[in-house]
């Protein structure tokens, strides 16, 4: 029945998929399924480009077969979704001109859409981006979505394609990473071990390797004794690309691996592998992590010739940890189970175990990483691997980037497709910036300062160092020009007094800077991504904001608030090629023509973008005249690819496994120069060693008492006292709120994608269908905790704080600890009114502040809230005062809809 | 005879198999096999799941159920007209032209894994993706093996598969099933072991699960001071710790559940 059948690499994280196959019939995709590689090449022209791990008599080898992660299998009912938006879409009640009476603002995520023509669309854009323009100035665009969160295209990727066409047309304001899920790692461990992996994120890799951490995952493997889960859960993280890491961990345990799991929740990956699950109560890590370092100082259980020869201020952690200091307080095993809800002796025997055992440490974006003061619980992690050799075999942080087996001659990096087209403009200084973290504010406030770039990748960590200001002032912008340094003119291929002279010619002209009144997003999920979402939905619906128009491909989150709505193709509608390059089983390249029609009128952002510069004559500087066909071969053209396949080859089998380095074992393993000879491989940090206390840090923040030299154990406090979260069981605001909530990712999402796929809506924990047939977002809490608020399972439970309120339904279950309740982030957001929403998004009531006072990252984990059964009498009264919220279509399969949002 | 064999110690919970069948199945009518799978309600291949212990010692049981294409299939006795047929290769189907309005076929299936089509009125189940193994598609098994990820489901004839150990769902239906399960759940104790004195996990205590009639399981503690009884049968059990001349005893039942007993004290 299938008569064609494509190629594709779908992944919800923007770096490709393992490769999927999509059998289609009529342009209509029949099925989506892995690939056989079989099927195209023989075993013995696959050999060379196959990896493998020896351990002893046992081979760990990427298999035959691809291991595509559960999105991409379910993709038809994604592309197919009743979600999808398949035109141009104008709020109702919105009018462009920028006039307050006509823009109606206050009816954001209240007021459905028309549709409308792409002409309609496209003179919207045109005319509203000129007037904005000539009255603001081309600074007042705030270009939103910058990298990650999306499918993963390369020609036709979203995330900076506005900001691509803005730049031709003036300049825009950039909203910027901030930087997100490594934000303990980037503010806290940066101090620790360096800037680390791509020179910024936070997570170890030697500078000496152009911050590549190679073979990680080679070493633990080999060398490995004990895995400690940190925060991440990989049976569920891994998707973001693949499933590759199910076989590793299989693996793992054949071999004989032993595993720990310290997380609040008895995760996906704890339910179902022979792991020790230590439950912790959230954002309590930095204090289990001090009584480990007691045990180990105490009982000689860590490497002191290392901490000698490889660090710096180990003595001030020491005094710290024994209460030798002006505190005077011991960080003893019975000191730790107080705050962290572990039994004493279950923490002695972590920490013997941890000493006792070669052992690794795996994160994956959850957990404290992500919580208030994330900077500490990251920096004590860190601490403990420094503790016990960082570097030494086996002795080995495993993360994204750091994902890779093997290694390919034409590699560019651990992480780094082997070509590029992406035409975003990301990771790219604009002059006029807005962290994503601090948006709201921005639009509220009129005016923000921050410390650091902030850019998620290539900032040194001094950078945390420099103020920032929106708007661009004199000041911040003759800062952003750069300090002339023979580095930065080497750079620019300029001599000293060269860039001076054009350092000064700029700063002479500084362009007219000013507030932004207009946001076009290629990532509509803010307020459900990031963190204070609902100040995020106040924000928007200000005058200030005249025009706010999103590309997407489904009617959801961000654009239930947008003006104007452009349908985006999906990765399989588009003719691509894309290949996969972190967390898959075998790094790719594949031609991925398009898989079947598109649906409905859909453009990718690409065309968009192009479709817009036409309006503006600058079409030619976007698409640089050549077709996508053309622009497909050009990418082939710049990479190292022909150097092993030619163009005519690629196509005519679709894919391709650049072949091994047979110089692989070469490269040095993660940080294991830096353990060998720190002299000659040292770190990026100031003194080259491991900083256990930052002198940087003391220099630069010097009243700074929440994130202080060196880690320590913070509980913050009322805001009047100079705190930024108050947000523990030891505070105040516990006593209105005493559950801590962990929002970390949801089994069968990527962030907010996949909120509205059919057939996992089904699965049981994804939602609970509450009496009123909706289906809510599931709420883990254990018995203990429910039977003391009248709790059963099933229950419309209401979570709130002073941020507002989201309705969930209760799964009463032994995976969740008494005190900390459990609802997945990227639920879709159903707003019933301000401050009150029944789609359950936990984002919505995370803190609107940050990491901490100099630290601008999010805390969208491990905050507190208070949970309790909705009565009837208080739903009827919802019901009756938000008539329009509740009449809106609602299919019981997919939940809220394009229909629900869209009048005929 | 063709056979599936679920290997549910490999199996991580993350429903491929389930997704393969609804992919395959649904928006997709494969005649004269199957009709439409409606797009949501039926499960032709349906992972179970139930939580298992208590704080902190959990699991999460996961169970691939689907058409056991049973020797014995009471769907066959159950339909008229020969509407459920069995092939030469041993696959049961059910013929979606024969069976219309027969909900007897339905009702017959002692494992709840035939569903009731509304709209079509018509039985619909697993039919082994017989389409793919006569038909010219791409590939030639059934899409939960193909999906899955970790060969958690293998597929073949009954007498190439490693049987050894496997055990099929409720063998007491008497309908001998053709799919079969490695690993199968049984019950646990789980337990921490301290002493309340030192405050320090006990590291090999010996733990010992006694029936009268079952007899003995034993284990020790391990480095955490935890001990798992794993694969123990529902019952009543005296559970006896013990270390250098201290012990504790208690009765148990795992006749219910799984027990994560927590922290206890060797006193």
């Amino acid at each position: 029945m299938a008569e064609k059948t494509t190629l594709q690499s779908i992944g919800c994280g923007g770096t490709g998929g393992d490769l999927t196959a999509v059998d289609s019939k009529d342009g209509r995709i029949v099925r989506i399924r892995p690939v056989n590689y079989l099927d195209t090449y023989t075993e013995e022209e696959l050999e060379p480009s196959l990896w493998k791990i020896k351990v002893g008599d046992e081979v760990f080898k990427p298999g035959m077969k691809s291991a595509p992660n559960y999105f991409a299998l379910a993709y038809k009912n994604r592309i197919y979704s009743k979600n999808r938006v398949k035109y141009p879409l104008k709020r109702v009640d919105w009018e462009p001109g920028g006039d307050p009476d006509k823009i109606n603002a206050a009816n954001r995520g209240k007021s459905k859409f028309k549709r409308i023509s792409w002409d309609e669309a496209l003179d919207i854009m045109e005319s509203e981006i000129k007037r904005i323009i000539d009255k603001y100035g081309p600074f007042s665009v705030l270009t939103i979505g910058e990298d990650g969160h999306r499918e993963s295209k390369n020609l036709h990727a979203g995330g900076g394609m506005h900001s691509t066409l803005m730049s031709k047309l003036g300049g825009y304001t950039r909203e910027v990473r901030t930087p997100d899920s490594v934000e303990g790692w980037y503010w806290g461990a940066k101090h620790f071990w360096g800037s680390g992996c791509n020179k910024g994120l936070g997570m170890p890799a030697p500078p000496q390797t152009g911050y590549n951490p190679w073979h990680v995952l080679k070493d633990i493997t080999e060398n490995s004794e004990l895995i400690a889960f940190d925060a991440g859960d990989w049976e569920l993280t891994q998707n973001y690309a693949s499933q590759a890491w199910s076989r590793l961990l299989l693996f793992w345990e054949k071999i004989g691996k032993e595993f720990v799991i310290v997380d609040p929740f008895c995760n996906y990956t704890a339910v179902c592998h022979d792991m020790k699950w230590i439950p912790i109560l959230p954002n309590t890590d930095a204090a289990l992590d001090f009584a480990v370092m007691y045990v180990w100082i105490t009982e000689d259980l860590y490497d002191k010739d290392y901490v000698e020869t490889h660090s710096v201020g180990f003595d001030k952690v020491k005094a710290y940890v024994l209460g030798e200091d002006e505190e005077g307080i011991a960080k003893t095993p019975a000191w730790a189970s107080e705050r962290t809800g572990i039994p004493e002796w279950t923490i002695k025997a972590y920490a013997r175990k941890r000493a006792k055992m070669v052992t690794a440490m795996v994160h994956f974006s959850s957990g404290a990483i992500k919580g208030p003061y994330s900077h500490e619980p990251g920096r004590t992690a860190a601490y403990l691997l420094g503790m016990q050799g960082l570097g030494k075999p086996g002795v080995q942080q495993a993360f994204m980037n750091a994902s890779l087996i093997g290694k390919e001659t034409i590699a560019r990096s651990t992480s780094a497709p082997f070509s590029s087209l992406n035409q975003c403009r990301m990771f790219y200084p604009s002059e006029q910036k807005i962290p994503r973290t601090m948006i709201a504010e921005a639009l509220l406030n009129g005016s923000v300062n921050w410390w650091g770039s902030p850019a998620i990748v290539y900032v040194e960590t001094s950078e945390q160092f420099d103020m920032n200001s929106y708007p661009t002032t004199a000041e911040t912008y003759k800062a952003a020009l750069g300090t002339v340094s023979p580095e930065l003119a080497n750079s620019q291929g300029k001599t000293i007094e060269e860039l001076q002279a054009a350092i000064d010619e700029k700063a002479k002209n500084m362009p007219k800077f000013s507030q932004v009144h207009m946001l076009w997003s290629e990532k509509p999920c803010n307020m459900n991504c990031w963190d204070g979402g609902f100040r995020y939905q106040e924000a928007i619906r200000t005058n200030e904001v005249e025009f706010f128009v999103t590309n997407h491909q489904w009617l959801e989150n961000d654009s239930l608030f947008a003006d104007l709505i452009l349908p985006v193709t999906t990765c399989v509608e588009d003719n691509d090629v894309m290949g996969g390059s972190m967390v898959v089983s075998l790094r790719h390249e594949t031609i991925t023509p398009p898989g079947c029609d598109r649906v409905g009128e859909s453009m990718s952002d690409f065309e968009i973008a192009c479709k817009v510069g036409e309006r503006f004559g600058v079409r030619e500087q976007i698409d640089m005249g050549m077709t996508q066909d053309e622009w497909l071969r050009y990418g082939y053209d710049n990479s190292r690819l022909g150097e092993e396949i030619s163009w005519e080859e690629l196509n005519e089998r679709g894919f391709y496994f650049p072949k091994q380095d047979p110089d692989a074992d070469k490269l040095p393993v993660g940080m294991r120069q830096f353990y060998e000879d720190p002299e000659n491989f040292p770190l990026d940090t100031p003194t080259g060693k491991l900083e256990f206390w930052s002198d940087a840090l003391a220099t630069n923040f010097p009243d700074d008492k929440e994130r202080t030299p060196m880690a320590r154990w913070t509980v913050g406090g009322p805001e009047a006292d100079g705190w930024t979260h108050d947000e523990t069981l030891w505070g105040q605001r516990c006593k209105d709120y005493p559950l801590l909530l962990v929002a970390n990712p949801a089994r069968f999402r990527v962030h907010v994608q996949g909120d509205d796929i059919k057939w996992f809506r089904e699965i049981e924990t994804m939602k609970v269908t509450g009496k009123d047939g909706y289906q809510y977002e599931p709420i883990f809490i254990n018995p203990v905790d429910a039977e003391a608020r009248g709790i059963e399972n099933g229950d419309i439970v209401k979570l709130f704080n002073d941020r507002g309120t989201i309705l969930v339904g209760a799964y009463i279950t032994e995976r969740a600890i008494p005190g900390a309740v459990i609802v997945h982030k990227g639920s879709r957001v159903d707003p019933i009114t301000d401050k009150l929403d029944r789609g359950g998004a936990a984002n919505l009531i995370s803190p609107n502040n940050h990491v901490s006072k100099h630290c601008k990252g999010f805390a969208v984990t491990g905050y507190l809230v208070e949970a309790a059964k909705v009565a009837d009498a208080e739903m009827d009264g919802w019901k009756k005062d938000y008539p329009e919220a509740f009449a809106r279509d609602y299919d019981p399969a997919i939940g809220i809809n394009y229909n629900s949002w869209v009048v005929e | 005879m063709k056979a599936f064999l679920i290997d549910l110690g490999k199996c991580n919970g993350c429903y491929n198999c389930q997704i393969g069948c609804k992919d395959e199945h649904c928006g997709n009518t494969w005649l004269p096999y199957a009709q439409e799978q409606p797009e949501v309600g039926q499960f032709w291949m349906k992972v179970n799941q139930y939580d298992r212990g208590a704080v902190p010692h959990v699991r999460v049981a996961y169970i691939p159920t689907m058409c056991n294409h049973c020797e014995n299939a009471p769907c066959m006795d159950a339909a008229k007209d020969g509407a459920v047929y069995r092939r030469e290769d041993g696959l049961v189907l059910i013929d979606p032209a024969k069976a219309k309005g027969q909900k007897a076929i339905v009702d017959a299936c002692p494992y709840n894994v035939i569903y009731w089509n509304e709209a079509l009125e018509i039985p619909q189940k697993c039919t082994g993706c017989a389409h793919l193994l006569d038909g010219d598609e791409p590939i030639k098994i059934p899409r939960c093996v193909d999906n899955c990820t970790v060969d958690a489901i293998l597929f073949g004839e009954e007498s190439d598969l490693d049987l050894e150990g496997a055990e099929v769902l409720h063998p007491e239906y008497g309908t001998k099933p053709r799919v079969y399960y490695k690993n199968m759940p049984k019950r646990f104790i789980a337990a921490t072991v301290y002493d309340p004195v030192e405050k320090e996990v006990v590291i090999g205590a010996k733990v010992t699960a006694s029936n009268v009639e079952l007899g003995n399981y034993t284990t020790e503690t391990d480095d955490w001071g935890d001990f798992w009884l794993k694969e123990i049968p529902a019952a009543d059990w005296k559970l006896t710790i013990e270390k250098d001349g201290k012990s504790v005893d208690m009765g148990v039942s795992t006749k219910e559940k799984d027990l994560g007993l927590g922290d206890i004290a060797l006193a």
